[in-house]
């Protein structure tokens, strides 16, 4: 019986513009209670078939047809807006789907152009209101997610370095709520190693301030798990290629040193290890500043010493081979040293 | 479904350690430690922490973070929540409802012994599917299903707990993709509880990963172990020596409980629900929500009815914890060794089940390490199997004895592995005929139906050579087992002449000793660890004088005595050790 009674299916565009609907109307505030409980309910149905359309669901996979409809349908009026300030007004499962929907229209193609990148690209306000999301615990997760997924996008995650934003993430980072700080960290070591040529660009412009931010905030952070975070993630921005040039300058700094250094005295293993793979960049540089031989000279015998002693669990032979090169390096500063 | 939302928790826990008064540990993993504490802000609102140490975790915080993330935006009425989480040092605190009845394990090891009754089995495993059933709609899957997971409040609620936080932290090889799909091929057994029982053939195989029906798999193996107060085989140690290790000993005292409970009957339905969630191919196993449909949960009781059945006169979370610990299980001879063998552990895998639907219990299937060297020998491992199943020890001895020696004797021969398996074969049908009846009855009669992927035997031939180590570890680990045995058998010797009571008496003076040094160690542990602290903050002070002559005298003091505090740690450990082995020495002659 129940099926007499079943409406006609409704096209991914005609089901867009009815979530828009709601979403306008969810943003108002007006009408009784019970009326607008109706509705919402009604907005998380809606949100939850949008979801199974790009997704596909348990019996059938997505229709790149469907698809497509449905991301040209949103993006041609303010869709993700409406949806992205609705977010604190929906339930939590509609949340959940909303997060997911708008993570997936990120890959959408529409004629092999990702027109999600062009609507943020003009709508870039946005961004800002994602990133604030991290000083609102309630909803700092979804808009959290939501903000990975659009700084895939090259231009986007341009925008977000040289904002002002990129500087309150040295505090998202260290929040006391540790899935809002980690979510915090995932999104700032996607913004510093995504895109490499955007990242390169930034870190060589802005090079005094963010890392003097970084060596005090978070390298001398007094908290374990933001130093362990911070030295790999170092570690990751300057062993890679296109960062050469920014590594370059900042293993020839005294003051980076001795905060290595001082890492590399931790107790905790992780740290040490992560700390290595920097230290030793400074160790191999072959045109290593006058002041860092001498500190390397000062401590040569307490460094030999302890890189005799460093050792890790598991068999690693390029970390082995690592060290062996440090040790040379270090051993040989003796022979300059003393003619 | 009505009860799925909840709307997000308006109550903030605070995020500082000094809100929270910790009052007794109640629970202990490999790094990590539960504790039930005070929140003092919130009107003394008793909660659990979860304390795990992050710096014993290789995973990367990636991981964690998914998980921990996934898990606060969960809201279910059968799912427990963390309140909140934050780092406290080196370790993250998870705050969570203090479940007053603890574990449905910790129930069992406490006063069911036996298992539960049927209906109470109903009812918690339908709450666990209720929560299985959100889970798997959410897309995630939990990985972890097992008795000791599945916690109880004093009004019997039943909540599925520890969701992913265990399974990420501890297995650095989490799928990297956006979907939850695959635990990739390696999880085994380096999971800290030691949680292969419960683990899925196509889990421990790892060709398909780990999809929803693994979760149906693990909820099978919980149900075994809800009825039968333990799951199966779970008193083999899953080491490289498991094939060797299974005795007469473990045998014997499994029949005599079972004599005790009186071999409990189980209703067709419940045997229905168990042997479809055993069933090998994944895609024939049901899905939660399949399941939920099932008569056996039609009639289900209520909370009211587990208050009255099972929680009326337990014992407390904190006392059955203390209990535990003072009777905490004698380790087999010979665990020790577990730690050395490092490698070769995590690979042993069980190959396959073979479920016995009548008496509601399953047998793995173990490969012999040939198999882990991609060498698909299965009828050997067949009937290895069947040897270790039915045979006495010293037979088994003898007759793998024989294998090695033939097999690395006449390496240029590789017909001979084949003939030789066929020889242990009907050895072993013989010995199957006789001992099952001696062992449990008649019970086990009609078992021998391996799953047809065993009967598909390939006779590939092999170059020998490449099992030649294989047999040595093999070997070794013979020589160990035997070791052990005449160790054993001195024992009984000698202890023919002293009396029963005075060798209790011994065990019960060891125990107590081996508790003693349990103490000791943690206190040691504890200055270690505030020395360490001091250590730091020395540390810290000398940062701020230049590098070259940064470490102070009081600190390279602090640094000996640490040192030597570390030592003495290691001694006592080892101390501890050696009396374990003695105890468990004697407590085994004893028997």
């Amino acid at each position: 019986m129940k099926g007499l009674f079943k409406s006609k299916p409704r096209t991914p565009a005609e089901l867009v513009r009815q979530t828009r609907e709601l979403l306008i109307y969810a943003d108002m505030k007006s009408d009784r209670e019970s009326k607008r409980e109706e509705k919402m309910a009604e907005l998380g149905k809606l949100i939850r078939e949008l979801k199974s359309i790009l997704y596909g669901n348990g019996e059938s996979e997505p229709v790149s047809e469907a698809c497509s409809q449905l991301t040209q349908e949103f993006f041609k009026e303010n869709t993700l807006r409406l949806l992205i300030i609705c977010i604190p007004k929906l339930n939590l499962e509609a949340r959940k789907d909303a997060t997911q929907v708008v993570a997936n229209l990120q890959r959408q193609q529409v004629h092999s152009r990702l027109i999600a990148s062009d609507y943020l690209e003009a709508n870039i306000d946005l961004m800002d209101r994602l990133i604030s999301g991290y000083e609102d615990t309630d909803i700092s997760l979804h808009y959290g997610a939501m903000l990975r997924e659009c700084i895939r996008h090259q231009s986007i995650a341009r925008y977000v370095l040289v904002s002002e934003h990129m500087k309150k993430f040295f505090d998202y980072i260290q929040l006391p709520n540790f899935d809002i700080a980690a979510d915090a960290a995932a999104t700032f070591k996607e913004l510093l190693t995504r895109h490499k040529s955007t990242v390169a660009e930034f870190l060589s412009k802005n090079y005094d301030w963010f890392f003097a931010e970084y060596n005090s905030k978070l390298l001398e952070s007094t908290n374990y798990i933001t130093r362990r975070q911070a030295v790999k993630l170092l570690g990751d921005i300057l062993l890679d290629r296109s960062n050469s040039a920014v590594m370059m300058q900042y293993v020839s700094s005294r003051d980076n040193l001795r905060i290595l250094m001082n890492l590399l005295r931790e107790s905790s293993k992780s740290i040490q290890l992560e700390a290595f793979h920097v230290f030793k960049l400074f160790a191999a540089n072959q045109n290593k500043p006058p002041d860092i031989v001498s500190i390397l000279v000062a401590n040569r015998s307490k460094l030999l010493r302890f890189f005799g002693d460093f050792k890790i669990d598991k068999e690693d032979e390029q970390f082995e081979a690592d060290k062996a090169q440090v040790v040379k390096e270090i051993a040989a500063l003796e022979a300059r040293d003393r003619p | 479904m009505a009860q799925v939302i909840e709307e997000p928790r308006k109550v903030q826990y605070p995020l500082d350690p000094n809100s929270y008064k910790i009052l007794d540990e109640i629970g202990t993993g490999v790094s990590a430690i539960v504790y039930k504490a005070i929140c003092l802000p919130m009107n003394s609102t008793i909660v659990a922490i979860k304390a795990i140490d992050l710096d014993q975790s290789k995973a990367d915080l990636d991981s964690v973070r998914r998980e921990t993330k996934a898990m606060s935006l969960l809201s279910h009425q059968n799912i427990l929540k963390a309140h909140c989480s934050f780092t406290v040092e080196r370790r993250l605190w998870v705050v969570m409802p203090f479940m007053s009845a603890g574990s449905l394990q910790s129930i069992i090891s406490s006063s069911f012994p036996d298992g539960f009754s049927e209906p109470c089995i109903a009812f918690v495993l339908r709450e666990t599917l209720n929560a299985l059933l959100y889970l798997h709609n959410q897309g995630h899957l939990h990985r972890d299903i097992k008795a000791g997971n599945i916690l109880v409040d004093a009004d019997g609620s039943v909540k599925l707990g520890d969701f992913g936080v265990s399974a990420s932290i501890y297995e650095s090889n989490l799928s990297q993709g956006t979907s939850y799909s695959s635990l990739s091929s390696s999880l085994m057994l380096n999971d800290v509880t030691g949680t292969p029982y419960w683990m899925a053939p196509e889990v421990i195989h790892s060709h398909t990963g780990y999809g929803f029906k693994a979760d149906i798999w693990s909820f099978g193996i919980t149900a075994l172990e809800l009825a039968h107060g333990r799951p199966p085989l779970s008193h083999l140690p899953p080491s490289k020596s498991l094939i060797m290790r299974i005795t007469n000993r473990f045998r014997l005292s499994d029949y005599e409980r079972n004599k005790k409970g009186k071999n409990k009957k189980f209703s067709k339905a419940f045997r229905e629900v168990v042997s479809s969630c055993l069933t090998q191919d994944p895609s024939k196993r049901p899905t939660a929500e399949k399941l939920l449909k099932h008569p056996f949960f039609r009639y289900c009781k209520n909370a009211d009815f587990l208050v009255r059945n099972v929680l009326q006169g337990l014992p407390t979370v904190e006392e059955r914890f203390k209990q535990s610990r003072l009777h905490r299980p004698l380790p087999v001879a010979g665990d020790g060794e577990e730690s050395s063998v490092g490698t070769v552990v995590k690979h042993r895998r069980i190959s396959g089940w073979n479920f016995n639907e009548e008496v509601l219990e399953l047998d793995p299937v173990f490969p012999t390490e040939r198999e882990e060297s991609s060498l698909e020998i299965q009828n050997e491992d067949d009937s290895i199997v069947k040897q270790v199943r039915f045979g006495g020890e010293i037979i088994i001895q003898s007759r793998h004895e024989e294998q090695l020696e033939l097999n690395t004797s006449d390496p240029n021969s590789p017909i001979s592995i084949l003939d030789e398996t066929h020889e242990s074969e009907v050895v072993a049908g013989e010995t199957n005929v006789d001992e099952p009846a001696e062992i449990e009855g008649n019970e086990e009669v009609g078992m021998e139906n391996p799953p047809p992927e065993l009967m598909a035997v390939e006779p590939v031939i092999y170059p020998l050579t490449a099992l030649i180590p294989n047999l040595l570890a093999l070997q070794n680990s013979l020589d160990e087992e035997r070791q052990l045995i005449s160790h054993v058998v001195t024992y009984i010797r000698g202890g023919s002449e002293v009396s029963e009571e005075q060798l209790q008496q011994t065990v019960e003076e060891l125990q107590k000793r081996i508790q003693d040094l349990r103490l000791e160690l943690e206190q040691e542990r504890k200055r270690t660890t505030d020395l360490e602290m001091q250590l730091e903050s020395l540390r810290r002070r000398g940062t701020a004088a230049s590098v070259s002559d940064s470490s102070g005298r009081d600190e390279e003091q602090l640094q000996q005595r640490n040192e030597q505090l570390l030592q003495r740690n290691e001694q006592l450990r080892l101390e501890l050790e050696v009396e374990i082995k003695r105890g468990s020495e004697s407590s085994s002659s004893s028997h």
